[in-house]
């Protein structure tokens, strides 16, 4: 058993992107916070209240909001948040299709509609609207430019499928 | 916003995490902290110590036999949403875990989590009260085995006392069976399960749940039906007598009348779905 007192820093590792990462954090911290510090700044805080899906990350696999995660929690786990989806220039074909659909306004919504349309498509690799809609029911766009991020993340949908 | 300040335990085996919660009583488990968390930012709790659980894996499972669904405390919420097995053997379950929260909260959400916090808004209550579910439960050196009609209480409030926890939930296999869930996110839920024999309802369950503040069975309902041929007019006594026996708490959304109301339409809709064989 491992116990770590209020004050005491836990050290732990993260995989982000395919890297190795080491820090130190207090047990009361966010991953959201720790990611951001660590230089994730597409990591987004929106309302802080796990509603809003801005901070969406994929953790060993799965979307998940991390604002409402503990840093310590997610010791160990690997992690992709938009910073690793480009390859160099070559954007990833889901920021493609938003960029051509127009699919963002203001854009503090997007890094996290990009990481749940990721999930999404890996789990649903043709969605219907409905399934779209629903799929990223967990991410609010307060601009309400939904219609746009819909079309991308069918567009997104097409283009992957012969990849 | 941060949560308070709080010391953090990741116990190697589910007795040091049943010993240590034991001994310090104000000590609060952590699942997948979708509730938690939230409630810390808040300060409505300031445990002195959070108890990690995530990386028990003898509590995440789900396995079943001929007679009984056995999910364990850390299943999620898409784990059971998607599972094959439970959506053939108790596609109830399965049904109501794919509409909870959205899909992130579905990931890291465990049905253990979710029913220790016996958060008013919450899905899982319906379709565990219409399959007569049941909770198990652990301590150190203990375990029993409680139904879960009757083990929410109150608004965040069990019937769990300090050192214990939900190790698993014992959902019965009920054969020939069809059920419908009728519900408004964060408002109104009504769970249905019914039998037939030729033209006549010889078991039929209706619990509503979301409403707060705590999940219930309508037994008053449920008489009406028993032994009918489910015919408009009794489905609308049901849905009457239904709508009669719920206490709802309003909420920001929907005052407590209309909560009332709601349980009386969707009971009518689920009654109707049901009655038309979905399974």
């Amino acid at each position: 058993m491992k116990v770590i007192e209020q004050e005491q820093k836990a050290k732990v590792r993260y995989k982000i992107n395919g890297q190795q990462y080491e820090t130190e954090v207090e047990p009361r911290r966010l991953l959201v916070h720790v990611l951001r510090e660590l230089g994730f700044t597409g990591v987004h805080i929106g309302c802080d209240t796990s509603h809003c899906g801005a901070c969406t990350i994929i953790m060993d696999g799965k979307s998940v909001k991390s604002c409402t995660i503990l840093g310590v929690e997610a010791d160990g786990s690997e992690i992709l948040t938009i910073e690793g989806l480009a390859q160099g220039e070559k954007l990833h074909p889901i920021q493609e299709a938003f960029w051509e659909k127009h699919g963002l306004q203001c854009g503090y919504c997007t890094p996290g509609m990009i990481m749940q349309s990721y999930w999404l498509l890996k789990n649903n690799p043709n969605p219907s609207e409905e399934e779209i809609k629903e799929g990223i029911s967990g991410n609010l766009c307060r601009c309400t430019g939904y219609q746009n991020i819909i079309d991308a993340i069918k567009l997104a949908a097409e283009r992957m499928k012969g990849q | 916003m941060y949560p308070p300040k709080f010391g953090y335990v990741i116990p190697d085996s589910l007795d040091e995490a049943l010993e240590f919660l034991e001994k310090n009583e104000d000590a609060r488990p952590l699942a997948g902290g979708y509730s938690l968390i939230p409630m810390l930012k808040l300060r409505l709790i300031r445990p002195s110590y959070i108890v990690e659980l995530r990386r028990l894996n003898d509590l995440h499972y789900i396995k079943s036999d001929d007679k009984t669904l056995y999910l364990g405390a850390l299943a999620t919420h898409n784990e059971i949403a998607t599972d094959q097995k439970v959506k053939k053997s108790v596609p109830v379950v399965s049904a109501v875990s794919s509409v909870i929260a959205d899909p992130q909260i579905r990931n890291m959400g465990t049905i253990g989590g979710e029913l220790a916090q016996a958060d008013p808004v919450t899905d899982h209550p319906a379709s565990l009260l219409v399959t007569e579910a049941k909770v198990k439960i652990k301590s150190k050196g203990n375990e029993r085995i409680v139904p879960f009609e009757g083990f929410q209480k109150d608004i965040y409030t069990t019937d769990l006392k300090t050192g214990e926890l939900i190790v698993e939930v014992q959902v019965p296999i009920l054969k020939g069976y069809t059920y419908s869930y009728k519900r408004m996110e964060d408002t109104a839920a009504v769970a249905v399960l019914l039998r037939k024999e030729g033209e006549v309802i010889k078991d039929v369950r209706i619990a509503a749940s979301l409403i707060g503040p705590v999940g219930t069975r309508l037994r008053e309902a449920e008489k009406v039906l028993m032994d009918s041929k489910g015919d408009s007019k009794s489905i609308e006594e049901a849905s009457k007598k239904a709508m009669e026996s719920v206490n709802p708490i309003p909420s920001p959304r929907a005052s407590a009348e209309y909560k009332k109301k709601l349980v009386g339409v969707y009971t009518k809709r689920a009654l109707l779905e049901a009655m038309g064989g979905k399974q």
